[in-house]
């Protein structure tokens, strides 16, 4: 029997599988979310276990600002990936900026709050056990949305110079899975550490 | 997406050239500016710095592999004639079904009521045995019932002697559903394994099965229940689930065997009715 | 492909010069050429492992032994389990997941090719970076060299105080490297089946291996980076001065122990299920017979893989958790030998009735089974906690999980490598050299692992550098070290029959063994581009239905 044997000979329905962009990016996620896990369940494990000074409730403020800049970057992704799909680049440009400005707000507001607890409250890695987990956990969300932000800067130089197209759609759209995980990640952040933990 | 675009080409078997990823160097280079990266923390920052130089320039020249364009080298394919055969023709036969070229054994079974009436026939035969000894042996039909709600209502394990030779209602109903229950689940497992023992099935499941359970509860009868476990009467125990096996066993082969659906489609098995649902099998036979 | 053009391709490729040939295995992107260096470079740690393994027994022969120092003998322990858990099995499976999986679901590469090379590199420099300890890691004058914590690491051995210098940091940066490709595997894994399948092959078409890959797949990216977490929280600890697991400032120990648990049991899930796809493949063909309850096997490793994350704290039953803790833990444990005790019968049932031909691999696939059983009612003695609290951190259990790696998943391997070399290298294995390979391996792997059982009961506790005359160790210790000498006499057997076979076995042709699955119906070795036409199949055993096309599978499935 020749391997002709097993070729399509006639019309057959089309044989569809999942894109592998989507399903990569979803089982990275799925480990990002089991890393998360970890260092949410540490967070939540040492609240009020610290033996020292200062505790959460004397030094954090709620960052309102930079969470509704964070989270409504989600929607100007969306929007962007919507455009792109749409064929129109320079809706794409415009709101792909949006996002890339929001996530920068969010990064420099959690940078200053950073520079705050360390200079004016004296918190660092080493005070205390809400140090460790806290600048941890922020930290390696913070570390997510700055490797985000570096993509979309990436990205945000190339449409200037026109190379991206509408093809590019689909990269554009697995790449935006990647930002709302991150944005859901920090409305847990938020939830453990702004309003459970203090 | 590339894959898809050389998946529609496959199609035509006569392409004499295939697109595969191209070699590159670029993820080795990361993986060792990664490493370098974080041995610099064991070593000294100079190779840390150079780890970070090295991790850069891999991203970016992954970068450029993949955009815009996947890099891709372009393979000749020598098209050889593969053949597929055997040198075992013969294909061996169960003998117990020849009029099926595939069979899921057993080929017959009993239906599933056959085992809910073994449950209940003998569910009665061992409740009878059972009362019988309490009317005989302790003068109270509701001792036994007492007894055996004890499993589940902790309440009784605290009940004088006295009071477990009179009727309490709670206790009779509990002793009932435990009674209903455990039977008819045994039931069912008798309608489905009967069939597979092949010889002599009331001598196993009416008298081995029972010598095996009843061996089981006497080692752990203590933690299931204590009240029980003291005051039992081991044979009049035993005589009962010998009635239970026996009457459950009878009344499971007594039943009328039937043949399994293999081969049935899975929706007319499930109640649906429509032209066509065994046909669509027979066309399947002819290449499509 | 016919024989003159296997000589042909040999000739072009010895033609070209030594650098250039090693440059295209540097810069592949190719799934079968990674498979081939995962698999190589496992076999080279296996090799130094094995050697650790044995100055540990020799240093145990006798009591009162002073073959090396009480803290080489740490060192060795450390790095032993270490590198058999990360740098032998784990790749080797790995290395054999890619080179199979786009064949037998009739691909032509992974659905991410240079994410490949990537995660192969992070694994190997992985490894180097943790055996660069024993050059690299005298920090402290004395310190030490290469990580002695033991491979769980538990804290606060790990404390900067009492583990001076960089060896505990060589260990942790080694595994979050070896950790980040190991996380590249398992998403390429789970991509490529769901998302390269050849036309027709439905979920409930493809190959036993390839449903337990995606399986491990999954559990490696869910229980992978909890180990990553657990690293980075330790590098914390280390280098910034963080207090995750510093009992002095609120920190706590047990909670490393979780976290490493939480990973570590998965872990040896992640590393029996491929040896289970191994066997699942073996056995039908071995018995000429299709793999009996296709679907309870697919149910039953997802079974495994959802259990396989809610019973890490029966490691932990003798740190005194609650009761209820305790009774949710042995119960779960319990609960997961159902699903494989399923596979089991499962395989028995596959035998059962068939024409079984003793070749090698059937033999290694027959010494699976049974010694799988056994591990795994041993396992089952271990997860009810009084039984637990009796022989935890004894050599009972170093015996038991020895019976599951290399009772089961190196026999497993051992079967893989026998069945699938033709394919890789276009050449038969010797089946003398096989066989003596095969009962050389077992008799030294019952004389080890048999015989420790009972130095355990007897009390004897795991990583103990030596010990005492009298207390009747002596001789089964002895024992136990003679039967590593023959275990390491097999793998010497086998190491010379792989070298052998590679120039002068019998050429092997398309399909040697008379299988079903796709991987046989292109040459061997595959050419580039795995198949010149892709496959479309309609059945479980696609080369069933080309092989006997008046009795064709897809008719019944």
């Amino acid at each position: 029997m020749s391997s002709a044997a097993y070729t399509r000979t006639t019309a057959e329905p089309e044989w569809v599988l999942p894109s592998r962009g989507r399903v990569g990016m979803f089982s990275l996620i799925g480990a990002e979310s089991a890393v998360f896990t970890i260092f949410v369940v540490a967070y939540i494990f040492y609240i009020g276990k610290s033996v020292a000074g200062p505790t959460p409730a004397d030094v954090l403020e709620l960052p309102i600002l930079s969470t509704i800049c964070l989270l409504s970057s989600s929607l100007t992704i969306h929007l962007a990936v919507r455009a792109l799909h749409q064929a129109k680049v320079g809706a794409f440009g415009l709101w792909w900026f949006v996002t890339m400005a929001l996530g920068t707000i969010f990064l420099v507001s959690t940078g200053r709050e950073w520079h705050h607890l360390i200079y004016d409250k004296g918190l660092t890695v080493s005070t205390n056990l809400f140090g460790t987990t806290y600048y941890s956990l922020v930290g390696l969300h913070a570390f997510h949305v700055t490797v985000g932000l570096l993509i979309i800067a990436l990205a945000m130089v190339f449409t200037l110079f026109r190379k991206v197209k509408p093809e590019h759609g689909e990269r554009a759209e697995v790449f935006s899975l990647y930002w709302h995980f991150v944005d859901v990640v920090w409305v847990i952040v938020f939830t453990v550490v702004y309003i459970i933990g203090r | 997406m590339s894959s898809a675009e050389s998946r529609s080409h496959k199609s035509e078997a006569t392409r004499s050239t295939i697109h595969l990823p191209a070699p590159t160097a670029w993820p080795i280079v990361l993986a060792f500016g990664i490493t370098l990266l974080l041995a610099g923390l064991v070593t000294t920052t100079a190779v840390s710095l150079l780890g970070a130089i090295l991790a850069v320039a891999g991203l970016v020249g992954w970068f450029r592999d993949v955009l815009p364009q996947e890099q891709e080298e372009t393979i000749e394919v020598r098209v050889e004639a593969t053949v597929v055969s055997t040198s075992r023709r013969e294909v061996a036969r169960l003998p117990v079904a020849p009029d099926l070229p595939r069979a899921l054994l057993p080929l017959e079974t009993y239906p599933v009521s056959a085992g809910i009436k073994g449950g209940l026939a003998g569910s009665v035969a061992m409740a009878v045995l059972a009362c019988l000894y309490g009317v005989l042996k302790e003068g109270s039909i509701w001792y036994p019932i007492n007894l055996l709600a004890a499993t589940v209502y902790t309440q009784s394990v605290h009940l004088s002697i006295a009071s477990l030779k009179a009727f309490h209602l709670d206790s009779f109903l509990l002793a009932t559903g435990i009674h209903l229950l455990t039977s008819l689940l045994v039931g069912l497992l008798y309608g489905a394994m009967l069939p597979m023992i092949p010889h002599r099935p009331i001598i196993l499941g009416g008298l081995v099965a029972p010598i095996l359970w009843t061996g089981l509860l006497h080692s752990f009868l203590e933690l299931l229940n204590p009240l029980l476990n003291q005051l039992i009467s081991w044979p009049w125990f035993v005589a009962s689930q010998f009635a239970f096996g026996i009457v459950a066993g009878l009344v499971v082969v007594r039943q009328e065997q039937v043949r399994i659906r293999q081969l049935v489609p899975f929706l007319m098995r499930a109640g649906f009715e429509a032209p066509g649902l065994m046909k669509e099998r027979a066309d399947k036979d002819e290449p499509r | 492909m016919s024989s003159e053009s296997i000589a042909l391709g040999t000739v072009i490729e010895s033609a070209r010069p030594i650098g250039e040939r090693l440059h295209d295995w540097v810069v592949t992107v190719d799934h079968k050429k990674l498979g081939i260096l995962y698999i190589l470079y496992a076999l080279f740690f296996l090799v130094v492992a094995g050697i650790e393994a044995i100055i540990m027994r020799i240093q145990l022969i006798v009591p009162h032994n002073h073959f090396v120092s009480p803290q080489t003998f740490n060192r060795m322990m450390t790095m032993h389990g270490t590198t058999m858990i990360f740098f032998m099995v784990m790749p080797i499976l790995f290395g054999f997941g890619t080179y199979l999986i786009p064949l037998m679901i009739g691909a032509r590469d992974m659905a991410f090719p240079r994410l490949n090379a990537f995660s192969f590199w992070m694994t190997a420099f992985g490894g180097l970076l943790l055996y660069f300890s024993f050059i690299g890691g005298n920090g402290l004058y004395g310190a030490g060299t290469a990580p002695d914590v033991g491979w769980w690491a538990y804290a606060p051995l790990t404390s900067r105080a009492f583990s001076v210098g960089h060896s505990t940091d060589f260990w942790t940066l080694a595994l979050l490297v070896s950790g980040i490709g190991s996380i590249g595997a398992g998403v390429n894994f789970i991509a490529t089946i769901l998302c390269m399948r050849c036309p027709g092959m439905t979920l409930g078409k493809m190959p036993l291996l390839a449903w337990l890959n995606l399986v491990v797949g999954g559990m490696v990216i869910f229980c992978i980076s909890p180990l990553t977490a657990a690293q980075i929280m330790l590098c914390i600890d280390r280098y910034l001065g963080g207090h995750f697991f510093d009992t002095q400032a609120g920190g706590s120990a047990v909670l490393w122990m979780h976290f490493f648990w939480i990973f570590g049991h998965p872990e040896v899930y992640i590393l029996v299920v491929p040896a289970f796809a191994f066997v699942s493949e073996i056995v039908p063909v071995f018995s000429r017979k299709p793999i009996f309850g296709y679907p309870i096997m697919v149910a039953a490793t997802i079974a495994i893989g959802f259990i396989s994350f809610s019973v890490w704290a029966h490691h932990m039953f003798t740190v005194g958790m609650s009761a209820y803790g305790n009774s949710f833990f042995v119960f779960t444990t319990v609960a997961i030998a159902v699903p494989t005790g399923i596979k089991i019968f499962n395989w028995l049932g596959t035998m059962w009735g068939g024409k079984i031909l003793l070749r090698v691999p059937m033999l290694f696939c027959i010494g699976f089974l049974f010694q799988f059983l056994i591990a795994g009612l041993t396992g089952i003695m271990l997860g009810t906690a009084p039984f637990n609290w009796q022989l935890s951190g004894s050599y009972f259990v170093v015996a038991h999980f020895h019976y599951v790696i290399v009772g089961g998943i190196v026999f497993a391997l051992f079967g893989a490598f026998y069945y699938w070399y033709p394919k890789m290298s276009g050449r038969m294995c010797n089946e003398t050299l096989g066989k003596w390979h095969f009962w050389l391996f077992l008799i030294g792997f019952h004389l080890t692992f048999d015989f420790m059982h009972i130095p355990g009961i007897l009390g004897m506790p795991r990583r103990i550098y030596t010990y005492e005359p009298g207390r009747g160790w002596e001789l089964w210790n002895l024992i136990v070290t003679i039967g590593a000498f023959f275990q390491a006499a097999a793998i010497l057997v086998f190491v010379v029959n792989l070298l052998w076979s590679l120039r002068k076995g019998e050429p092997a042709g398309n399909d040697p063994w008379d299988a079903w699955t796709l991987e046989w119906s292109t040459s061997s070795p595959p050419p580039d581009y795995d198949f010149a036409t892709t496959p479309v199949v309609r059945s479980r055993r696609p080369l069933w239905d080309l092989k006997h096309p008046e009795d064709p599978d897809w008719k019944y499935e």
